[in-house]
């Protein structure tokens, strides 16, 4: 068997592409423009954005069914509002299992008895009865029993919607008294408050079925003004009707409905339904709003005061409905219920509704009601100067009251919704308004928070910083509680460091070390602490002034558990944001930082981990000691002694250490014993690295490293050890090991196999140590398969074909490395190894291909070996019949069609001796090749070309 | 076979003075013959006693011999045939033409004062055969006078008036109301009650004020205002009660009857002191009507004002009554003259 002979520079010249110079970059951004009107014009839909017009309603979970209003004029956006404020108020307070609710309304869980002479009665004659009809509404006996009853959340909200569809079945029956009475035994539920933290959701419900019977009266009587009684159309009502279009038929129809709840005893259910039939006001007169302002004032009259909060919510919802309104009402309510608060928060303990004693209760219920109202008092920008003195805040916007006291709960939720130009263009009088509203109802440092995080919104527009700041850091220092004082300093941090308020920022550093030493530090204050410090990290870009700032790093000391490590990350990240750190200390600080993360962070957990590890990572990369080589190894020694548990971390410090290797070398000094240690320090940390492969990897480029720096002893040995690591991947990295991490590894030899190249031959163990070794372990190997098997033999056959060269076609940069062609430069035993190398190769080749499972990719390992022998090897008579043989088997896998298999035929044709001119073994070839299948194709591709 | 009468109003009210109209449907399975259809308007006010102040005695009596306000008969169609299936004929009377010069009250309902009308269609069909007829109610609400009715036509007529007297008449004669709501003050506190009252609650002392019409539309709301002011026990419920005083001439003796028509709650707990909560009562159609004295018959109207004060000994759960004087309740009564609207 012989070699090809080859000549590498003339093949490159002849194989590379013809190369023409060109003035302007291809990938250059002057085709650009084309390219993005390509985007445009091509009907693209990104699933993830949609189109903006179609908002998707979101699927209603609870029963509350979305509200379609019949023909209603209300602005849609509002009750979308309504309806997510719902369901947040449902999802805010869970309910309990288990509700006690007052005795006097467990009727509702009795089945419905309604006698039917009440419900006909007043249509028919003479059976009127005298004096029943007053009481006809209200046929519900009135229990007198005291005390509570318990029933499931379950029964009592399925008993609700049960009582829905009965008042729309009754009321699609024509029964409308029916719907009408059921409607007030709804609305008569809301009067108890012990059902507690039951209530909103009651509520929800509620008034879900007060809506619709508003919708459907309304509908009834537009249609009743619409229509005449035969179904000829009267009129057609535009959106913003008067009331004096409106035919007399369908205004007694409506005023039959406002009398009939109007001799509603109870108060409650009354409001409830007048307000649920509030917009019919409409048919009946344009100017009703002095209406709106009577239901306001009749609200007064519910004592209790979770009910009355809820009804002015609903108050202020059905009033939304109205085409235009007046904001009077939403004043009133305010005033109302700052009014209940302020005797609420001056009781003690005092029995206020069914809340005995549990005013943070009431209040948290109440709280939903406050906030609605809030909201919609400054939903109009035009009106807010209007609104701020209504509310009697002020003069006007530019003119606050800063020290009249207000229910610190309603000034939480007016400071949310007051405009930021507003808040701080009167910033001290705002601050004034909190420092003298406090009460139970809110916690006053979430005033001063809100205040903070409103200014700092409005930043450019405050001109008293640094007394609003001052006077701040006043009122926080009085707070005995550390959470307090971190949780309202927290909202002003950025206010400070926005305009470098030195001075500010140390008093408060200060007094959070010393406060910090004092005590025992809760997990509510390490997390208004992390915020502080964070704010504080991101602030700076250089984390020197960070670590600078007195007590900075005292604190950081004193934090502990989870808080720290966000904090570490936090400083990591802006550290390493940054495009080299080279400051010693801030180096010795970040690594204390990074040390305290590793020995913080749980490594059970994958996400931490990763992200934690991804980070010192980072960082490790970013330190530069410049010209320091020896130092900058040293760190990465403690560095390794530091993360011991971070294993992908050992990677980056051995590329970090080969990096660093290659910088010594390229400084041209004498430092070869630095370039040792590099070796050394790679030599020590990779074995620690689980995954094998990643070993191999790291071996394979340390051993590159050390080959370029001349230490052939060191490269062997790191060969070696990267061979190890290739018999012991199947062992340890897993048992069912992918066709994917097989075909990585086979790379990887071939890679090795490439490399081996520029490795000067070893005398002791002999020249062909390493491809034998991968040879061995191709038998040894059970795992590798035919296919993986036949490639990596065909890179162990162009090596040693290479190696028979006699002048390899790249060599080491080091001049003490010698190849092996000078090396063994004519040496008979070296050939013969080759060549009996090669046989064995060869052998192992032809073995191999049969025992591939895929028919198809037989057929083109087939035609893979039949290219390399043929491209690495003298095609003699033996060899073609091996060829011939291997074609063969191609041609039956794939086909007589195949492209491949036609170039393959073609090439082999070109170096067989055929092509040499011997015609006479034309016939013995094509004999060989004689197939069933296609034997014209075979003749067709064995014809000599001429 | 039937036969019915569909008024032309939805409502069914009627002033005395304006046309009664309608349609007489008759639904049959074949045509018959008949001897006229005849429609007859029939009001009359029925007087009962039932216990109140009445004695014994007049109960006895039970009910009183009605008194007539209008009984007239027409004839709608002389005597023909009506065909199969679903005729309508319609007719058109009026049931006033200013000959008996008697008074129409308004259609009433109450306890022992009733005041209906009812009109009647009878299809006459000969010996043989009974004769189809329906009764139907209709409601009367009192006319405005006849020369006023006069004017208001001219009103109307005569636009070339100068601009000052159309000024005068619409003012003077048609005012948009005719009476102007007077309100009258009220104060209740632990002095004013004639009752016994809990002993706290005399000693610690209470004031409920406030203002309330004591002349009313029958088509407005009774409108007021309340205020509690202070209060030494706290307040359990305050609520408005509409009273009707029915009295009836029974030989030398008046039957008085006071019932309560409507209650209507206007605070419901321990409500805020100094905070005004608005009176708001609508008046229930049938159940009232213009405050009428006649001869032989009067209906009055009374407006009370109950407090319930919260008690622990006490169970003051109950309805409030006007009529029943308890400790825990305080109240004022005053009298309401209902009028009628336009």
């Amino acid at each position: 068997m012989e070699f090809k002979a080859r000549d590498y520079r003339a093949e490159e010249e002849v194989y590379s592409l013809p190369r023409v110079s060109v003035s302007s970059h291809p990938l250059c951004s002057s085709s650009s423009s084309s390219l993005t009107q390509d985007h445009v014009s091509i009907e693209f839909f990104d699933p993830l954005r949609g189109l903006s017009t179609e908002v998707l309603e979101p699927v209603e979970e609870t029963a509350v069914a979305e509200k379609h209003h019949v023909g209603q004029p209300t602005s849609h956006l509002s009750s979308k509002e309504w309806t997510s404020f719902n369901k947040l108020l449902m999802q805010r307070f869970p309910v309990p299992k288990m509700i006690s609710v007052s005795a006097f309304i467990t009727w509702i869980f009795f089945p419905l008895q309604l006698s039917s002479k009440t419900i006909k009665g007043k249509k028919a004659i003479g059976e009127i009865p005298a004096n029943k009809q007053s009481d006809e509404l209200y046929d519900s006996e009135k229990s007198t029993e005291k005390g509570l009853k318990i029933v499931s959340q379950q029964e009592y909200i399925s008993r609700l919607h049960e009582l829905k569809d009965e008042i729309t079945r009754s009321w699609r029956s024509d029964d409308r008294v029916t719907s009408l009475k059921l409607s007030i035994k709804v609305a008569r539920l809301l009067m108890d408050t012990c059902v507690g933290q039951f209530y909103p959701t009651l509520f929800v419900l509620a008034t879900d079925i007060m809506d619709m019977l508003g919708d459907m009266v309304w509908a009834r009587i537009r249609e009743k003004a619409e229509f005449a009684d035969d179904g000829t159309k009267i009129c057609n009502l535009s959106d913003d009707f008067e009331a004096n279009s409106i035919c007399f038929e369908a205004k007694e129809t409506c005023n039959n409905w406002f009398r009939k709840i109007a001799s509603i005893p109870e108060l409650l259910p009354r409001i409830y339904l007048e307000l649920a039939i509030f917009p019919c006001w409409r048919f009946l007169r344009n100017d009703f709003m002095g209406h709106l302002t009577r239901m306001v004032m009749m609200i007064r009259g519910i004592a209790d005061p979770l009910a009355s909060a809820y009804c002015r919510f609903f108050l202020i919802h059905c009033a939304q409905k109205l085409p235009e309104h007046d904001a009077g009402h939403l004043v009133t309510c305010i005033s109302d219920q700052k009014i209940i608060l302020r005797q609420i928060v001056s009781m003690k303990e005092i029995k206020c509704g069914n809340f005995l004693g549990d005013h943070k209760l009431l209040i948290s219920l109440m709280e939903p009601t406050i906030e609605y109202t809030m909201r919609c008092i400054f939903k109009d920008p035009n009106q807010v100067a209007d609104m701020i003195v209504r509310l009697e805040l002020g003069k006007s916007p530019l003119e606050l009251h800063g020290n009249v006291p207000w229910i610190s709960i309603i000034l939480h939720y007016l400071l949310k919704e007051l405009p930021t130009e507003v808040v701080c263009s009167n910033a001290l009088e705002i601050l004034h308004l909190v420092d003298c509203s406090s009460d139970f109802s809110f916690d006053q440092c979430l005033n001063y928070r809100m205040l903070g995080l409103k200014l700092w919104e409005g930043i450019d527009q405050l001109n008293t910083v640094d007394a609003v700041v001052d006077e701040v850091i006043q009122a926080a220092t009085k707070r005995k509680i550390l959470d307090e004082y971190l949780k309202i300093l927290d909202a002003y941090i950025d206010i400070i460091l926005h305009y470098n308020m030195d001075r500010s920022l140390s008093s408060i550093l200060s007094e959070i070390f010393e406060r910090l030493c004092n005590e025992v530090v809760t997990e509510d204050e390490l997390a208004s602490l992390q915020s502080i410090v964070v704010k504080l990290v991101t602030h700076f870009d250089d984390m020197k002034y960070v670590f600078d700032l007195n007590y900075f790093v005292d604190i950081l000391d004193v934090m502990h558990g989870s808080s720290r490590s966000i904090v570490c990350m936090h400083i990591l990240t802006n550290a390493t944001r940054n495009d080299r750190i080279d400051d010693p200390t801030t180096v010795k600080l970040l690594f204390d930082v990074a040390q305290s993360l590793h020995d913080n962070v749980d490594f059970s957990y994958m996400s931490d981990n990763q992200q934690a590890e991804r980070l010192v990572a980072r960082f490790i990369d970013k330190v530069d000691h410049g010209m320091e080589l020896d130092r900058h190894l040293t760190f990465l020694v403690e560095c390794r002694g530091a993360f011991s548990s971070m294993n992908d971390l050992k990677e980056i410090l051995v590329h970090s250490s080969n990096l660093l290797a290659i910088r010594a070398l390229k400084e041209k000094t004498n430092n070869l014993n630095f370039i040792k240690s590099c070796i050394t320090f790679n030599e020590v940390t990779i074995p620690c690295i689980p995954s094998y492969t990643r070993q191999f990897i790291l071996y394979l480029e340390t051993a590159e490293v050390s080959l370029f720096g001349g230490l052939i002893s060191h490269s062997d040995g790191l060969l070696d050890s990267a061979v190890c690591c290739l018999q012991n991947v199947y062992l340890v990295d897993g048992l069912k090991k992918s066709n994917e991490d097989g075909d990585g590894i086979v790379s990887l030899t071939r890679k090795l196999c490439s490399f081996m190249l520029l490795v000067p031959g070893n005398l002791e163990q002999g020249a062909m140590y390493i491809p034998k070794s991968i040879l061995s372990l191709l038998d040894s190997q059970s795992w590798i398969t035919p296919k993986q098997r036949v490639r990596v033999l065909c890179s162990l056959l162009s090596l040693s074909a290479t190696f028979a060269q006699n002048e390899l076609p790249y060599h080491a940069v080091h001049e003490e490395v010698i190849g092996n062609d000078r090396l063994f430069l004519g040496d008979a035993m070296y050939s013969q190894e080759l060549g009996s190398l090669s046989t064995v190769i060869l052998n192992n080749m032809i073995d191999a291909i049969p025992q591939e499972p895929s028919q198809v990719m037989r057929g083109k390992l087939a035609l893979e070996s039949c290219n390399s022998i043929a491209s690495f090897l003298k095609v003699d008579d033996e060899l073609s019949s091996v060829c011939s043989k291997l074609i063969e088997t191609a041609v039956s896998c794939l086909g007589g069609n195949d492209k491949y298999l036609k170039s393959t035929i073609n090439f082999v044709n070109k170096q067989s001796p055929i092509s040499a001119g011997e015609e006479r073994d034309a016939g013995k070839l094509s004999r060989g090749f004689g197939t069933k299948e296609c034997p014209e194709i075979v003749k067709e591709g064995l014809r000599p070309t001429l | 076979m039937s036969v019915e009468i569909k008024l032309s109003r939805y409502n069914r009210t009627y002033r005395p003075n304006e046309p009664l109209e309608g349609k007489i449907i008759t639904k049959l399975p074949s045509s018959i013959s008949h001897r006229g259809i005849h429609i007859t308007v029939n009001g009359s006010v029925n007087l009962q006693v039932r216990g109140g102040s009445a004695g014994i005695i007049e109960s006895i009596y039970g009910v009183l011999k009605p008194i007539r306000i209008v009984k007239k008969s027409f004839e709608v169609q002389p005597s023909g045939k009506i065909s199969a299936g679903t005729t309508q004929i319609p007719f058109s009377v009026t049931f006033n033409d200013g000959g008996n010069g008697g008074k129409f009250y308004e259609t009433f309902h109450g306890a022992n004062v009733s005041i209906q009308y009812l009109l009647n269609v009878d299809v006459v069909r000969g010996y043989l055969h009974k004769s189809l007829s329906a009764t139907v109610e209709f409601i009367v609400e009192s006319e405005l006078g006849n020369v006023l009715q006069f004017l208001y036509n001219q009103f109307y007529k005569c636009k070339e008036l100068p601009f000052v007297t159309v000024f005068f008449f619409s003012t003077a004669i048609f005012p948009e109301k005719p009476i102007s709501p007077e309100m009258v003050f009220f104060y209740i506190t632990q002095d004013t009650q004639r009752h016994s009252l809990l002993p706290e609650l005399k000693s610690g002392g209470f004031k409920i004020s406030g203002r309330i019409c004591t002349q009313c539309l029958l088509s407005d709301p009774l409108v007021g205002e309340l205020t509690v002011e202070a209060s030494a026990l706290p307040v359990y419920s305050i609520d408005i009660c509409l009273l009707r005083v029915e009295s009836i001439m029974v030989g030398e003796n008046i039957a008085t009857e006071t019932s309560i028509v409507q209650t209507t709650q206007i605070a419901d707990g321990d409500v805020c002191h100094n905070l005004p909560l608005p009176i708001y009562v609508m008046l229930p159609r049938l159940l009232t009507c213009p405050t009428v004295f006649a001869g032989p018959f009067s209906v009055e109207f009374k407006v009370s004002i109950l407090v319930t004060f919260h008690s622990e000994l006490y169970n003051v759960q109950m309805k409030p009554d006007p009529r029943t004087f308890r400790k825990w309740v305080a109240m004022e009564s005053l009298p309401l003259e209902v009028v009628q609207s336009k």
